[in-house]
């Protein structure tokens, strides 16, 4: 790892600068994007993971590394939520303090629902998206629709990644055993009722 | 094994002087519980293929040679209804029993942190029994428990560790070197009048505890919920059923006595009519009482499997009623496994999975001592990074694996392999994860599947044995 040696004679006010130890650095970098870890939560234009949208809100797909479920994310607000972890990382999706941290799998499909917490029962996303315009309320940010009103809907992200697949051993939350309608289930979710 | 004696020949109560080993005792009847629940709990199928199961119980329903006979169209109708009613029970009943295995890990926790601040360093790497079947440290009279697939026998088994105190039984006689007891809630009464009857017993407050509000439990999570008929998730768990609580004072070591009984047991059905003069259950009558609890209150561990075991009768009836001949009811969402198996008898293309799972499932042992030694981050890390890791993604994704491969037992025929849960023994010449290292070695020389968890293995905390 590149150090910087700590030089006594150096202050605030002058001397010479250190010399960083890392060989090779690129005199330019390319910014990186906002991670964050789904479908209309990115903060700015083109950060999202085709870089192609306009402004905040609209991103079709996360930043942060896909990722299966609890615990294997990699860092900071990299976490998705909603299946396993208590209450207080149910209430606080995508706002995880650091790796490995995060309660669920990224990106949140549209059908996730929390499994404790305030949210209990509720969509996870909703609640990802309802904590996201707050943020840009306070910062005082417009904020356009998400290209799905509800997020990510668990077959557009298996027509888009190939396959998708989220922790736990219970099923697949879209399903039906003959006597319901999938679409019928999901939409209850996306007006935000209580499973 | 190495396990140690807690008491003289004929101990038959807790007493200041060995209260700290009745709380390894208790530790040791809650670990006892966990593998016994789960290699129940790996032998459901909890979302069989439905189209499978309807394409063969309409065929079977088609092949019934008595009049009348069904036509396609009644056969399907059945074979749908039917499919749905087993794809709902085999995910409940999945959910109901891992609600239950979830809380028995929070018991022990508790009893560890009891034990933690009544006398010192709770004991778990090598407490976990050492074959099976097992019997329930301490239960008088001898209580077997099997690691057996989901069967009636095998709830009844359930229904005997969880069973209410009542009434009253009294000289008992110590067995061995366990404090006898005839529930566990009675058991735990005994730790009770200790602490009534010596209120000046000292607590340690300064030593590491699994404490609440670091994320260390849930009430509930995505395997402990289940679809139902409508594909609705229903929560088999409240969220206020309980959590890890601090043990500091005789209030807060109350607090988590009873804590572990009213989730085991519940609460004291008077006169309850399953339960003979002896304290004896009577299935038949179990049969007949409802257990389904009340608006915003959780079901107990003895209801939940109450609950588990009268549906499972009743489908199995239903299904007789059908009069099937070419398919059983178990076979539809049970994997055929044979009960109390040992790494012993598995082929050497099996053997060294075994190993590795019982080499993860006893190194969760060990971290969870750690936790016990280290307190802040490094207590969070072992418990978030070794521990949660460990059962979600690398023991259950084993068990999942171990259960496709096939071998033949003498005596059984073919059958798939499962895990054993035996104690795995580390040698102290080497560190435990470089052994468990070595263990995921041999396991993926045998079976290529499982090199996805080479990762899982690296990132495991290091942890030595004390």
């Amino acid at each position: 790892m590149a150090t910087i040696e700590n030089n006594k004679e150096l202050s605030m006010c002058g001397g010479s600068a250190p010399k960083p130890a890392a060989p090779g650095a690129p005199a330019s970098i390319t910014p990186p994007v906002e991670l964050h870890v789904c479908m209309g939560l990115n903060a700015c234009k083109g950060h999202d993971r085709t870089g192609t949208n306009n402004c905040a809100g609209t991103g079709y797909c996360a930043t942060a590394q896909q990722h299966s479920c609890q615990t294997l994310n990699n860092c900071r607000n990299q976490g998705g939520c909603g299946l396993y972890g208590d209450a207080l990382q149910q209430e606080n999706p995508g706002n995880n303090n650091c790796a490995w941290q995060g309660s669920c799998a990224v990106p949140i499909q549209a059908e996730r629902f929390s499994t404790l917490g305030t949210n209990k029962g509720k969509s996870t996303w909703k609640l990802a998206r309802q904590l996201f315009e707050k943020r840009m309320n306070e910062a005082n940010r417009t904020v356009g629709p998400s290209p799905y009103e509800c997020g990510p809907p668990q077959n557009w992200l298996v027509s888009l990644l190939g396959s998708y697949d989220s922790c736990g051993n219970s099923g697949n939350k879209r399903c039906s055993f003959g006597f319901n309608n999938p679409d019928d289930n999901a939409k209850k979710l996306c007006e935000g009722k209580a499973e | 094994m190495i396990h140690q004696k807690f008491f003289g020949d004929q101990a038959e109560k807790v007493t200041p002087e060995n209260l700290g080993e009745a709380l390894q005792q208790a530790i040791e009847i809650e670990i006892s519980t966990i593998p016994t629940y789960l290699f129940t709990y790996y032998s459901i199928v909890r979302s069989p293929s439905q189209q499978n199961m309807i394409n063969s119980l309409t065929n079977a329903l088609l092949k019934i040679d008595k009049e009348p006979r069904y036509t396609f169209d009644e056969a399907s109708e059945i074979a749908l209804n039917f499919s749905a009613d087993i794809m709902v029970f085999a995910n409940r009943t999945g959910a109901l029993i891992m609600s239950v295995a979830i809380e028995e890990m929070l018991h022990m926790a508790l009893s560890s942190n009891l034990k933690q601040a009544l006398s010192g360093m709770p004991i778990l790497y090598g407490r976990s029994p050492a074959v099976w079947p097992a019997d329930l440290p301490g239960h008088k009279p001898a209580l077997k428990i099997n690691t057996a697939k989901l069967s009636l026998k095998q709830l009844e088994t359930f229904l005997n560790i969880e069973k209410p105190m009542k009434p009253k039984v009294t000289n008992l006689k110590a067995r061995r070197a366990f404090i006898p007891y005839p529930t566990i809630g009675d058991f735990y009464q005994m730790v009770i009048d200790c602490l009534d009857k010596n209120p000046n017993i000292p607590y340690n407050t300064h030593s590491p505890q699994l404490v609440p509000g670091k994320g260390y439990y849930a009430q509930n999570n995505i395997d402990t919920i289940y679809y139902d008929k409508q594909h609705n998730p229903v929560f088999t768990n409240q969220d206020d059923s309980g959590d890890l609580i601090c043990v500091a004072d005789k209030k807060s070591a109350l607090a988590a006595i009873n804590l572990i009984v009213e989730q085991g047991e519940g609460q004291l059905v008077k006169d309850a009519p399953y339960l003979d003069k002896d304290n004896n259950l009577d299935f038949a009558a179990l049969l007949q009482y409802d257990f389904t609890p009340k608006e915003g209150e959780e079901a107990s561990h003895f209801e939940k499997f109450a609950m588990i075991y009268q549906t499972y009768y009743e489908m199995g009836k239903k299904f007789e009623a059908l009069d099937i001949k070419d398919i059983t009811f178990d076979n539809l969402f049970i994997t055929d496994i044979a009960s109390n198996p040992a790494t012993a008898d598995y082929p050497a293309n099996i053997a060294p999975v075994s190993d590795l799972i019982n080499g993860v499932y006893t190194y969760i042992f060990v971290m969870i001592e750690e936790c016990y030694r280290k307190s802040g981050s490094t207590q969070y890390e072992t418990f978030m990074f070794g521990i949660h890791k460990s059962m979600i993604f690398i023991l259950n994704s084993l068990c999942g694996d171990i259960m496709k491969l096939k071998y033949h037992k003498e005596g059984y025929g073919e059958c798939y392999a499962s895990p054993t849960f035996e104690n795995y023994t580390f040698s102290p010449l080497a560190r435990p994860k470089a052994q468990l290292q070595d263990l995921y070695s041999a396991a993926v020389s045998v079976y290529p599947a499982i090199s996805y968890l080479g990762n899982r293995v690296d990132d495991l905390p290091d942890v030595d044995l004390k």
